[in-house]
């Protein structure tokens, strides 16, 4: 009796853990298919929008930029030095190269923007929420959704693949920079290898997934902040889940584009 | 007919019930007053009678709209009827204070109509067109609720719900925001509604007073008659004492 009592109570809590969960998924689903809409869709906001390119785009270039160097460079000489165990040393610029392009480059890219620009939108939202702005537009004759939530979701799918883009030459330059000051690689040699071993549909999987990890920045932070309550406590908690739930789905989507575009090869 | 119409409004949020029957009317032109405690359900009413939330089950009409299910441009076009003057004032930190005035303004009069009839809005509350420029976070208390009240009437809606308006303020300047709204109602032919528990405020304010307990009106009448009700829980309130039908935990 005692067991079965116990199974059902397991059981049950199974059944909310799931049923919250698919319930989560949904509403996120609709605010996202609700963004997407308020996006596309005039009357538009191009100030707003203006803003947010500049804001996601330009003032993550620094700290997108800097992490790109730095891993092109490591990953150059770890290559190096694994190539070296078995004569594959020359394969610096061709292992390097793809591995930014392909993986590196949008993936960090994507978290540092999310930690930078995910956790920026929910506090921002969440505070607007908290101090009743965002009812206060509806009152002024304004969509939140329209005036908010679009521009941002918008400006950070347009703006990130550029953002990779520059982050993938930078980190191609400190494999570069590495390997011709320190590992004995000829400068025209590298960049001769590096172009002759990059394929378009390496370039197009890198801009695809930052478009999508683009999305997925602004959507967690929007989200998040969106349905903040409960004070500044409530704020702080729409932030890191924000920044989590961004990680997570960016690092899945990772996986679940790089199966389908490279899978079969 | 009335401006606004509530009937046998519910809401609840979870096992909390916060209205349960709210019946009110508020005429066109006049000046309703909800008092109440705090946690009363007085911020839900106006947020109802706004559309910002969904009523559980009961009926409010607004100029004989039903205000239940409406979507979209027939839910927008219900919500411009409105200005608002929140707790809080609720003004954009990003925006200088004329943005904020005419942000409801059309777009299309440009930045240079649009400014001159913020600074016009502003000196309808008292304020010069010195603070035009200035962010919501470089003015007091008692400005920035000015700055709201202006944003609420820039549009000239037929209705301004007030919440809480003097909550936050010294008591002549809360004195001072009670002045402008009686002028504002009065000159601009405005219907009002206002939820307070500053009594002060309710006795110079309002044309008639309705008081929200345990998510009911438990008496309306003329501001007149708020001393002389013959309603224990109005008196209790009115009179500010702890001992009576209101019970308040004094220990947390």
């Amino acid at each position: 009796m005692t067991v079965a009592h116990d199974l059902v109570g397991v059981l049950r809590a199974i059944g909310r853990f799931v049923l919250g969960g698919l319930a989560s998924i949904g509403r996120v689903v609709l605010f996202a298919a609700k963004a997407i809409g308020h996006a596309v869709v005039p009357p538009y906001y191009p100030a707003r929008l203006a803003e947010q390119l500049i804001v996601i785009g330009w003032f993550s270039l620094p700290v997108v930029g800097l992490t790109a160097l730095f891993t092109g460079a490591a990953l150059a000489q770890q290559i190096f030095i694994g190539g070296s165990r078995f004569n594959a040393a020359a394969t610096v610029p061709a292992v390097t190269v793809i591995g930014i392009v392909r993986e590196l480059g949008p993936v960090l890219g994507g978290l540092m923007v999310a930690g930078r620009v995910s956790s920026a939108m929910a506090a921002e939202l969440g505070t607007m929420r908290v101090t009743e702005q965002i009812d206060a537009l509806t009152t002024l004759r304004t969509d939140p959704f329209r005036y908010l939530i679009g521009p941002r979701v918008l400006a950070a799918t347009l703006v990130m693949p550029l953002l990779v883009l520059v982050s993938n030459v930078i980190g191609v330059l400190g494999g570069y920079a590495l390997a011709t000051t320190r590992l004995g690689f000829n400068a025209g040699n590298y960049l001769d290898r590096t172009i002759a071993f990059l394929h378009t549909d390496d370039v197009v999987s890198s801009l695809v997934k930052a478009a999508v990890f683009g999305f997925i920045v602004a959507l967690m932070g929007c989200y998040h902040g969106f349905h903040s309550n409960g004070g500044a406590a409530g704020v702080g908690r729409a932030t890191t889940n924000a920044v989590v739930s961004a990680f997570i789905l960016i690092l899945m989507s990772n996986l679940v584009i790089t199966v389908i575009v490279f899978g079969g090869k | 007919m009335p401006a606004i119409r509530v009937r046998g409004v519910h809401k609840r949020f979870g096992p909390k019930v916060v209205l349960d029957g709210v019946d009110l009317d508020i005429g066109d032109g006049g000046s309703l007053v909800v008092i109440g405690g705090s946690g009363t359900g007085k911020s839900v009413l106006i947020k109802c009678i706004l559309g910002l939330l969904a009523v559980d089950r009961g009926s409010i009409t607004v100029d004989g709209v039903e205000v239940a299910g409406l979507r979209g441009s027939a839910l927008a076009a219900h919500q411009a009827k409105f200005g608002m003057l929140f707790q809080g004032g609720a003004l954009f930190d990003s925006l200088p204070v004329w943005r904020n005035v005419s942000f409801a303004l059309p777009r299309r009069d440009g930045s240079a109509r649009l400014r001159a009839a913020a600074i016009d809005n502003l000196a309808r509350v008292g304020l010069g067109p010195d603070v035009a420029d200035l962010r919501p976070s470089e003015l007091s208390g008692g400005m920035q609720k000015r700055v709201a009240l202006a944003r609420a009437i820039a549009v000239r809606p037929a209705i301004v719900l007030f919440d809480e308006p003097t909550t936050g303020l010294d008591p002549i300047m809360a004195d001072v925001i009670n002045d402008l709204i009686v002028e504002l109602v009065r000159d601009l032919k405005i219907t009002a509604l206002t939820i307070t528990h500053d009594m002060a405020s309710a006795r110079k304010i309002a044309d008639a007073i309705a008081m929200l307990y345990a998510g009911r009106i438990v008496w309306q009448g003329p501001r007149a008659m708020i001393d002389t009700s013959g309603n224990a829980y109005v008196d209790q309130f009115v009179n500010g004492r702890a001992d009576g039908p209101i019970k308040m935990l004094k220990t947390a």
